[in-house]
C-alpha cells in the first residue's frame, strides 16, 4: 500500500481562517480522490468538509479543485492526479463563496439557470398531451451532449470570464439554454436568441477558453453548445451588438485580404453605422482605441498594420471564390429548407 | 535540412511583426527551411466560426491541403492557429464531411486527405529539434531570469485534440523551453488561462481585468518576464498593458516574449533582429540582466 500526499485548501468559518493542510493517506490502487478525503475525515480529521453522495459521477456533488483544475473528485483516482502535481493539492470550486473548507454556496451557479429559464415552455397553441411531451431520437441526438448536465459546477468553477464577471450567465446555464433553443417542443427560440445575444454577460461574454469543455466530467461541450447558440442568433437576426459586428467585421476583412484587417476591425466592432448616426457611445468606444493605438505609433507595429498584408493575388481569388461558393450553397439550403417547409405546412394542412 | 510549410498567421504579419522577423532569424540559425503559405487564408480564429463555421472549416481545409500537396509538416507560430488548425483536422476525420469540403477545394488542384498534424513551432522545437539540439546551440545561457510561462488557451484546451497522451511534452512545453535555456520557471495560476483579447472589443473591463490580473500575479511571484507562443495573448499582455495596469489599479511594467525571441536571445541573436525594441512594454532592463 502506497502512501500519498493531499494538500487541502481548508477555511473555518468561525475564525474567518484560511490555510493549507497536509495529510498522508494509505492508497489502493484504483482509489479515488473522494475515498481519500472519507479516509481523512474517518482517520484523521473529522472535521474537515466537503460534499458527496452518489460516488458514480451522477450526483455532481463531489465536484472540487484537484491541481487547479475542477473536476468530480469520485471519478478521479490518485494515481491520475498525482501524475499531474504531487502532492496532490484539493481546494474547493472557484468563483463561488466558501461556506466550509470544500464546501461552497452554489446559489450564484444555480441563480444562473433561473435567469436563463431554462425549462420547457411548450407551445400554447396544442393541447398538452395525455402522457409526456415526447421528442424525436434524431432530433434529440443533435443536441443531446448538452442534456448530460449534473449541475456539478466544475466548468462554472473554472469558468475565465465568471472569475472576472459575476454577471456572466455561465457556461451550464447557457449550454442548458442552448438546450431548449434547439428542442422543438420549445415554444421561444426566438426570444431565448434574443435574450441570450443582448443580455449583459450572455453569449458574447464567453472568450473561447475551453475551460467548460475540459473541466465538464460529462461531456457537455458547454463552449460548442455557445458557440452554435452564437450562429444561430445571428441567423435570426439578432446582430445589434458587438459580437455580431465583430464577427461581421473579421470576416469581411478576410474576404477581401484573405488575412484579418487589423486596421478596419475596431471601426466595425463599434459599428460604422452607430459612428456615422453619431451615436455618443460609440464614439467614445472609438475614443478608447486612442491610447492603444498611439503605443502601437511609438512601438513602429502601426506601419506593419497600416501595410495590411494579405494572401497573395492568386490565394485572394481562391477566398472570393469559396466566399462566393459557401454563400451560394447557404442560400440554395434556405431556399430547400423554405420550401420543405411549406411542403410540411401543405402536408400538415391536409391532414 | 528540415523542411516545413509555415503559417506565420495575420498577427505575425501585422501587430506582432516582431513574432515574424524573430521567427525567421532562429529557423536561419537553426538551419530550418520555411516555405510560407502565402496563397493560405486566416484560420477565422474561432470568429468567423461565430456565424459561418461551414467557411471556416473550408479555409482551414485549404491551408492543410496545401501543406499536403508540399509534402511539408505544418507549421504554426501562434496557439490561436495551431488550436483551431487541429480543431478543424479533427472535424474532418468525418470522410463525408470531408468530401463536402474537397468540392470547394477541387477548383484550385487541391484535396485534403486528412493526413495534416498541424503543430506549433514550440512543439517542433521540443520533438523534431531536440532538447540536445537546443543545448548545443545555447550560447548565452538565460541563468539570470526568471520567466512565467503564458500558454494562450488553444495550445494546451480542448486537450483532447492536441495528441497529450501521444506527446507527454506538450502538457508543461513552456516551462521545459524555459528550463532547457537555462531559466528558472515562475508558476502562478494565470498562466494557463484566457488573456482576454478574443472580448476585447466587446468588453473591455473584463478582457483587461483578466490579462491584468495574471500579469500583476506573475510580476509579484518575481517573474522578469512572461514568455508567450501566442500572439493574440501578446497584444492584450503587451500593447494593453498600461491600461490594463488602469482596470486593476496596480503598477504593471512585465515585458512579454514570444517563443522565437527567448530562443534567440539564448543562442546570442541580437535583441534587435529579434524585435526586442519593438514592445509596447520597454524590454531594456531585462536584455540589461542578461548582458544582451
Amino acid at each position: 500500500m502506497a502512501q500519498q500526499e493531499f494538500i487541502i485548501q481548508r477555511y473555518n468559518p468561525d475564525t474567518d481562517e484560511s490555510y493549507e493542510e497536509s495529510f498522508n493517506v494509505d492508497v489502493q490502487p484504483g482509489q479515488t480522490v473522494l475515498d481519500s478525503l472519507n479516509a481523512i475525515k474517518w482517520e484523521q480529521d473529522g472535521t474537515l468538509s466537503f460534499r458527496m453522495s452518489c460516488r458514480h459521477a451522477i450526483c455532481g456533488s463531489c465536484a472540487m479543485k484537484v491541481n487547479g483544475q475542477s473536476m468530480l473528485s469520485c471519478q478521479t483516482q490518485v494515481d491520475a492526479a498525482a501524475e499531474r502535481g504531487d502532492p496532490i493539492r484539493v481546494g474547493p470550486q472557484g468563483n463561488q463563496n466558501v461556506v466550509k473548507d470544500l464546501v461552497v454556496d452554489v446559489s450564484k451557479f444555480l441563480d444562473q439557470f433561473e435567469r436563463a429559464e431554462t425549462w420547457l415552455e411548450p407551445h400554447e397553441d396544442q393541447a398538452p398531451p395525455e402522457k409526456e411531451y415526447r421528442q424525436q431520437v434524431e432530433e434529440f441526438d443533435h443536441w443531446s451532449h448538452a442534456s448530460t448536465c449534473i449541475h456539478c459546477g466544475a466548468c462554472y468553477s473554472d469558468c475565465t470570464v465568471a472569475a472576472v464577471d459575476e454577471n456572466f450567465l455561465g457556461p451550464a446555464a447557457l449550454a442548458k439554454a442552448y438546450r431548449f433553443v434547439m428542442d422543438s417542443r420549445d415554444s421561444r427560440r426566438e426570444e431565448r436568441l434574443q435574450f441570450l445575444s443582448e443580455e449583459q454577460g450572455g453569449i458574447w461574454d464567453c472568450t473561447r477558453c475551453y475551460m467548460c469543455v475540459q473541466a465538464c466530467p460529462k461531456d457537455v461541450l458547454p463552449m460548442d453548445a455557445i458557440m452554435e447558440l452564437r450562429t444561430m442568433a445571428i441567423e435570426a437576426g439578432f446582430t445589434n451588438n458587438h459580437g455580431s459586428r465583430h464577427h461581421k467585421g473579421f470576416t469581411s476583412g478576410v474576404r477581401k485580404r484573405g488575412r484579418l484587417d487589423e486596421m478596419m476591425l475596431p471601426v466595425q466592432s463599434v459599428g460604422i453605422g452607430r459612428l456615422l448616426t453619431g451615436n455618443i457611445g460609440a464614439h467614445k468606444e472609438m475614443m478608447d482605441y486612442t491610447p492603444g493605438a498611439i503605443r502601437l505609433l511609438k512601438s513602429r507595429k502601426l506601419l506593419t498594420i497600416a501595410q495590411r498584408h494579405g494572401a497573395n493575388a492568386e490565394g485572394r481569388e481562391q477566398i472570393e471564390r469559396i466566399f462566393e461558393e459557401v454563400e451560394a450553397e447557404k442560400h440554395h439550403h434556405d431556399v430547400d429548407s423554405e420550401a420543405f417547409g411549406a411542403e410540411f405546412e401543405t402536408a400538415l394542412g391536409g391532414h | 535540412m528540415s523542411k516545413y510549410a509555415f503559417w506565420p498567421g495575420c498577427v505575425a504579419r501585422g501587430a506582432a511583426p516582431e513574432l515574424y522577423t524573430s521567427t525567421l532569424a532562429v529557423a536561419e540559425h537553426l538551419g530550418m527551411d520555411l516555405v510560407e503559405l502565402e496563397a493560405a487564408a486566416c484560420t477565422g480564429a474561432g470568429i468567423i466560426s461565430d456565424g459561418e463555421p461551414y467557411l471556416q472549416d473550408v479555409l482551414n481545409a485549404r491551408t492543410m491541403a496545401m501543406s499536403e500537396q508540399m509534402d511539408l509538416p505544418l507549421m504554426d507560430i501562434c496557439s490561436t492557429c495551431v488550436g483551431v488548425h487541429r480543431l478543424a483536422a479533427e472535424k474532418f476525420r468525418d470522410v463525408d464531411y470531408r468530401i463536402r469540403i474537397n468540392h470547394h477545394l477541387a477548383p484550385e488542384g487541391l484535396e485534403y486527405r486528412g493526413t495534416a498534424d498541424p503543430r506549433h513551432l514550440l512543439w517542433i522545437m521540443l520533438e523534431d529539434v531536440g532538447i540536445d539540439r537546443i543545448n548545443s546551440l545555447v550560447k548565452k545561457p538565460l541563468e539570470e531570469l526568471s520567466l512565467g510561462p503564458f500558454y494562450g488557451c488553444y495550445i494546451i484546451r480542448p486537450e483532447r485534440t492536441l495528441d497529450f497522451d501521444e506527446h507527454p511534452t506538450r502538457r508543461n512545453s513552456l516551462e521545459q523551453l524555459i528550463e532547457i535555456l537555462g531559466a528558472t520557471t515562475v508558476t502562478y495560476d494565470g498562466m494557463t488561462k484566457c488573456c482576454g483579447f478574443p472580448i476585447l472589443t466587446m468588453n473591455k473591463k473584463n478582457s483587461l481585468t483578466m490579462a491584468g490580473t495574471h500579469l500583476d500575479e506573475a510580476q509579484s511571484k518575481g517573474a522578469d518576464a512572461l514568455v508567450t507562443p501566442c500572439p493574440l495573448c501578446h497584444l492584450n499582455l503587451d500593447a494593453q498593458q498600461p491600461d490594463a495596469a488602469k482596470v486593476i489599479d496596480r503598477n504593471l511594467n512585465l515585458p512579454i516574449l514570444h517563443v522565437p525571441q527567448l530562443l534567440g536571445l539564448a543562442m546570442g541573436i541580437e535583441p534587435e533582429k529579434l524585435g526586442l525594441t519593438r514592445h509596447v512594454v520597454d524590454t531594456n532592463r531585462l536584455l540589461n540582466k542578461i548582458g544582451a
